[in-house]
């Protein structure tokens, strides 16, 4: 009697380093396979949506300068995400923190804008956008390291509240924020001096840069120093946090307050930038959430989140022109993001296990 | 039985014609990540023997053991239980075969009764238990094997000893033809391993098989009609007849190599007071934790803390690092006061802390070697960790670490090397050269080799003038190598004595909690 196959999952002793990079790029592929499948078996060509999406995300200078100038933001919501998440801290809130940024960022701008010249009035308007940020995850934060309260849950509904605040700065009649003169309901526009002006002919603006190196910032931090070695260690083993004399309270408050302020400072980077004014259409965009996604996919890794960051521009920039070009529904660049986070968290498997098929064990005699 | 291995038969009588074969294992193999734990083992119990399986952690004992009763599945190979071929797929399939492991760690519902926790998991219940019925049957069984039980006793108010007791009558209510005791005398002191053994003979006698499993050479050889040892996963050699066997022999099956773990205690003069601890009482949400403990280690000196697991001592231990605040009472060290400072305050003073629990309290598994020195020592704003390199390289050398190098994770260490760095660190000082040294089972899951380097480094570091509180379940470690002795019961000191005159059976006594005044 031939004995049958079966599957078995061996866990390994050791993540080989190729993996690592192989599995997101990897996931990336099966994501667009799964979404050719979508599209041919909706009626529409394969080949023309992805060449498009390719064309207008990446390869026309157009393309590529919306791409840069949409990453900026969703890589500052990638590394808020990602800081949080490296010391097992789920802070999912980066989208509401992120409104707080804007809110905070357009009143400095409308407030200070008149009497600051730009030199001081860009950099302050960021501060001041990352500060709200962080005093919106300050709640969530202290009840967290006091009483370990779940932050998942807290951040996640401090959203919706921050949703609901933007709304009411513009939907109520004479709100400090709302253009005045206008019957539509809408934001006021932040003077000169509080806005950037796009590089060149682009929509892509400075703070791009400031992003990246803060991202390459964020890096050494946790690899080099004594606050990303605390880190480290409660992360892996909070019993030998307290052995070594660190205090975890002070460090999870610490960290997520950082989160929520790069978060902030991801809504701020909007103001100076392409929107100029707090614009209710934010809590349409769900930039904090893609954060989340990129963070996954980049594996908490810094440098990686710039990469995954601009893939995900990309991809919706790529997505958005395609409704404008073809008749190709805006949402296969949704589509595309959510089935790259299933891949690549279905790609941890392979990580972690060998899979290998054996015959089932011989009989004797 | 098997021509691979090595096989040494004394005793009066030759295995050949002997009572038949009960369950037999053939060519198990069983691998898991990076092991082989079980290589062609060939294993066999015959109906009313005591057949030990010899060995050092990780030598593949439990493993072997978990396949018999169907815990875990061979990789190859196959069971005979009664010459006919079985295949266990759960315990509960070993229970049908009349197979049952009793585990070193008890899974006993502690708010039942023993007669409630020895009838959970039989299908037979009716839907309302009659509990006098229930307590006679299980009063029944117990009886009939001589091992005294109270049915209707709660467990949770049992000794571990009795505890032990339930799970074994608990195999035999369930029918249990072969038990498979794994480290049945770890949990036990001197008085209770006395009684188990008892009851083995009882159930021997009454035609049980027992399969030992154990890595303590005197006890091996006080029980066992056959012994197999294991090493590395492989078979190293059969010995049969009881009392006959020399436990040199064993060892040097067991390690591989000829072995020496008798340290001498050094005849040396002990100076000035490092710890002093004066009335140090911990309580926790109303209970007694700690009380009133006071004593002094010097310079020089290794005090022993004696006890069974769970009588305070990881508290005491903790409390001395400053991790936790006593109640009540002070702590100092080097003529510092230490209390309520917190840990770091307390390395500043000279304190070194290998805990009990190595990989996730004394070390960060994720971290490298070098990183895990950095964990007690003063780090500055940016890490320099190319300072420190040459250091961690010299003591990676120095403590013989077996590792790459050191940037070698910590978890993918033995246990003997997780041990060998954690006493790295800790002895080469951090925040200030090392004073006192305090100790939690310092060898405990080592294999004999390393637990040789250990007992000598603790050795070395007295003799070189540190204070050493070592706080040890093991009896023969705290009496092999203690200049003094204090047992802990329930939190309290109740027996002082000096390590040469410390006698097994009236350490053994105190531990139990039998009433002792501190003699010697």
């Amino acid at each position: 009697m031939r004995a049958p196959f079966r599957i078995i999952f061996e866990q390994r002793s050791d993540t080989p380093k190729y993996l690592t990079a192989l599995v997101p790029l990897v996931s990336v592929f099966a994501a667009l396979a799964a979404g050719a499948i979508f599209l041919m078996s909706t009626g529409y060509s394969v080949s023309e949506t992805y060449s498009n999406m390719l064309q207008d995300g990446f390869l026309s200078s157009r393309g590529i300068t919306d791409t840069l100038g949409l990453s900026t933001v969703l890589i500052c919501m990638g590394v808020s995400a990602a800081f949080a998440f490296q010391m097992n801290l789920y802070n999912i809130g980066g989208e509401g923190q992120g409104y707080l940024g804007m809110i905070g960022g357009a009143w400095a701008g409308l407030a200070l804008g008149p009497h600051l010249p730009s030199a001081i009035m860009i950099p302050a308007l960021l501060v001041i956008g990352a500060a709200f940020g962080a005093a919106w995850i300050f709640i969530p934060a202290f009840v967290r390291a006091r009483l370990g309260t779940s932050e998942t849950v807290t951040t996640l509904l401090l959203t919706y509240v921050a949703a609901s605040l933007v709304n009411h700065f513009i939907y109520t009649p004479n709100s400090y924020f709302r253009a005045p003169d206008v019957t539509f309901p809408m934001g006021r526009t932040v003077p000169d001096s509080a806005k950037l002006t796009a590089i060149g002919d682009t929509r892509m603006y400075p703070t791009f840069f400031i992003v990246v190196a803060l991202a390459i910032f964020l890096y050494w931090l946790v690899k080099r120093t004594e606050f990303g070695y605390r880190i480290q260690v409660i992360s892996d083993s909070p019993k030998a946090a307290h052995y070594a004399g660190i205090n975890s309270r002070r460090t999870t408050m610490q960290v997520m307050l950082i989160s929520g302020a790069l978060a902030g400072l991801g809504g701020a980077t909007l103001i100076v930038g392409e929107f100029g004014k707090l614009d209710p259409g934010i809590t349409m965009l769900g930039y904090g959430y893609a954060g989340i996604v990129i963070a996954a996919l980049a594996r908490n890794n810094f440098a990686a989140i710039i990469v995954s960051g601009i893939l995900f521009s990309g991809l919706r920039v790529g997505g958005d022109k395609l409704q404008i070009t073809t008749s190709t529904p805006i949402h296969i660049g949704v589509m595309l993001q959510g089935a790259i986070l299933l891949f690549a968290l279905g790609g941890e498997a392979f990580r972690r296990y060998k899979i290998r098929a054996v015959r089932m064990q011989a009989v004797a005699q | 039985m098997t021509n691979t291995s090595h096989e040494v038969v004394k005793g009066p009588h030759h295995s050949g014609d002997a009572a038949p074969i009960a369950l037999s294992a053939h060519s198990i193999t069983k691998r898991f990540p990076g092991v082989l734990a079980n290589d062609s083992v060939d294993f066999d119990v015959r109906t009313g023997e005591v057949h030990t399986l010899l060995g050092e952690n990780g030598a593949g004992k439990s493993t072997l053991a978990a396949m018999l009763c169907g815990l875990y599945q061979p990789d190859s190979g196959y069971l005979l239980r009664n010459g006919q071929q079985i295949s266990l797929s759960s315990p509960r399939a070993g229970l049908q075969h009349g197979i049952a492991m009793v585990h070193q760690h008890f899974r006993l519902v502690e708010r039942f009764s023993v007669a409630e926790n020895v009838v959970l998991g039989s299908r037979n219940l009716s839907f309302t238990l009659n509990r006098k019925s229930i307590d006679e049957k299980v009063a029944a069984v117990a009886e009939s094997y001589g091992l005294p039980i109270d049915p209707s006793a709660i467990v949770g108010d049992l000794s571990v000893g009795q505890r032990q007791r339930v799970e074994i009558v608990k195999a035999l209510y369930q029918g249990a033809e072969i038990l498979l005791l794994d480290e049945p005398t770890a949990v036990l002191v001197p008085a209770e391993v006395e009684k188990l053994f008892e009851n083995v003979h009882a159930m021997t006698a009454a035609g049980k098989s027992i399969v030992f499993i154990s890595h303590k050479l005197g006890e091996v050889v006080e029980i066992s009609d056959r012994v197999t040892v294991l090493r590395g996963g492989r078979v190293t050699g059969h010995v049969s007849g009881r009392g006959s066997t020399d436990t040199k022999e064993l060892a040097r099956l067991m390690v591989g190599r000829d072995i020496n773990l008798s340290t001498q205690r050094a005849s040396h003069a002990t100076g000035h007071e490092v710890l002093q601890i004066r009335e140090v009482s911990l309580k926790s949400e109303g209970v007694d934790i700690l009380s009133h403990i006071t004593f002094n280690v010097h310079e020089g000196e290794m005090v022993g803390i004696a006890g069974v697991a769970g009588n305070g001592q990881r508290e005491l231990a903790d409390t001395i690092a400053g991790l936790i605040s006593p109640t009540t009472g002070t702590i100092s060290i080097g003529g510092n006061m230490t209390t309520d400072r917190g840990p770091i305050a307390a390395r500043e003073h000279g304190l070194a802390y290998v805990p009990e629990d190595r990989l996730g309290m004394g070390l960060v598994p994720s971290m490298s070697i070098l990183d895990n020195l950095l964990l007690t020592r003063d780090r500055h704003i940016v890490v320099d960790r190319a300072s420190v390199r040459p250091e961690a390289n010299r003591l990676i050398e120095q403590f013989e670490i077996k590792a790459n190098d050191a940037d070698h994770v910590a978890r993918k260490l033995s246990g003997g090397n997780a041990q060998k760095v954690l006493l790295a660190r800790e002895l080469s000082g951090g925040r200030a050269a090392t004073k006192l040294l305090v100790v939690c089972s310092p060898t405990r899951g080592l294999d004999v080799g390393a637990i040789e380097t250990v007992r000598r480094l603790l050795d070395d570091a007295r003799s070189a003038g540190q204070a050493i509180l070592l706080i040890s379940e093991d009896l023969d470690e705290i009496m092999s190598l203690a200049d003094r002795i204090l047992v802990l019961y329930r939190g309290a000191i109740v027996h002082e004595t000096k390590g040469e005159a410390a006698q097994l059976a009236t350490v053994g006594a105190a531990m139990a909690g039998l009433n002792t005044e501190g003699a010697a």
